[in-house]
């Protein structure tokens, strides 16, 4: 018999990956506002690679998590009393929160790999370079990075919605991400 | 189990408050790790005499950020302002109090998840957990108003709001807790 809610390493994965999520906007508006980097002036560095850290990490999380949902289905929703376009929109908000976090992560990379700065993984593994410094396709990939970033803001503003429409009915959907 | 069991059988008020929690917990850790590292980052790269360099703005940089010159000098002067205007203890005690808010915060998460299940113990640590983060958010509130008008300015507002949102977790979670006990 399938189970009813998500497993126990999904939700730890779901709740990770939100965590860090908020973390990355909350940090990238404020270190956006430091002084540019000099030789002088390293205010820049330790948030950046934080940044690209977690962003990395990010990959691995969702992949995991992909793998997780995809490996252990639990049983679908009764979504008898729950309108056909709901359903499609919880569906569609789903794959796209996979999407453009997979989109924000990679194009962040690459805006990242087009810079002069190196990508020391958590500060042990250096990451090889894969491509020259070169100022236009940073500024490239630095743009489709933002822009899926704010995609992705607004598709976790529908994704969150749900969740707190569902709660507010207690209509048990919400139960099964939060299942410690 | 079917959807018109889970309505009847779990608190609405569980389900509301612990989908709340944690949607606040996820955005609280988030910032309160936020914090934590801002003062780590500002106290460890401030030069020992507290003489800034001069800013270094060159053209493609500016290009990218999409600032002026004028904007790029200002962010120097910006972090030499926030970090005068810090007395000595401020940055020790703020990052203090914002890495145990932190792991309350994401404490607060998993509580949110065992209200929603409503587990028997859900509604006591609830009310715990979210009095220790209002408690945060006042040490914070007297640690700011301690300063100057610079940081008040910056904080003060935010810390408000999230004390009134913690002390209405709070109400509600002891609120739910009566209701159950009078049932």
């Amino acid at each position: 018999m399938q189970r009813q809610g998500f497993s126990r390493t999904a939700v730890i994965l779901h709740w990770l990956l939100a965590v860090s999520i908020f973390f990355l906007f909350i940090s990238s508006w404020w270190m956006m506002g430091l002084p540019l980097p000099s030789p002088e002036l390293q205010f820049r560095a330790f948030p950046f690679q934080l940044h690209k850290n977690i962003g990395i990490t990010l990959v691995i999380i969702i992949l995991m998590l992909l793998y997780v949902r995809l490996r252990h289905r639990p049983a679908p929703p009764d979504s008898t009393d729950m309108a056909p376009w709901m359903h499609w929109l919880a569906i569609a908000a789903h794959v796209a929160v996979y999407g453009l976090v997979l989109a924000v992560c990679i194009t962040g990379y690459l805006s990242s790999a087009h810079t002069r700065w190196d990508t020391v993984f958590w500060w042990t593994l250096e990451f090889p370079r894969i491509a020259a410094p070169n100022e236009e396709m940073n500024e490239f990939w630095g743009e489709l990075h933002m822009w899926t970033a704010w995609a992705l803001l607004g598709i976790i503003a529908v994704h969150v919605s749900g969740a707190i429409y569902h709660a507010f009915r207690n209509d048990g959907i919400v139960r099964r991400m939060m299942r410690w | 189990m079917s959807n018109e069991n889970n309505k009847t059988s779990l608190p609405h008020w569980a389900s509301i408050l612990g989908v709340v929690a944690i949607m606040l917990g996820v955005f609280l850790t988030a910032v309160q790790g936020n914090e934590a590292m801002k003062q780590a980052v500002v106290t460890s790269n401030m030069p020992a005499d507290g003489v800034m360099p001069a800013a270094d703005c060159p053209e493609e940089e500016l290009e990218e950020e999409g600032i002026t010159v004028a904007e790029c000098e200002y962010l120097i002067e910006h972090v030499k302002g926030m970090a005068l205007a810090a007395p000595d203890w401020f940055p020790n005690v703020q990052m203090t109090l914002a890495g145990i808010g932190a792991v309350l915060a994401f404490i607060s998460v998993i509580i949110g998840g065992a209200l929603v299940n409503y587990t028997p113990w859900a509604s006591k640590a609830a009310v715990v957990v979210f009095s220790g983060l209002a408690a945060i958010d006042l040490l914070q509130f007297a640690a700011v108003v301690n300063t100057g008008p610079t940081l008040r300015e910056v904080y003060l507002g935010g810390i408000l709001l999230w004390f009134i949102l913690h002390l209405m977790l709070v109400v509600g979670a002891l609120a739910g807790r009566h209701s159950e006990a009078s049932a």
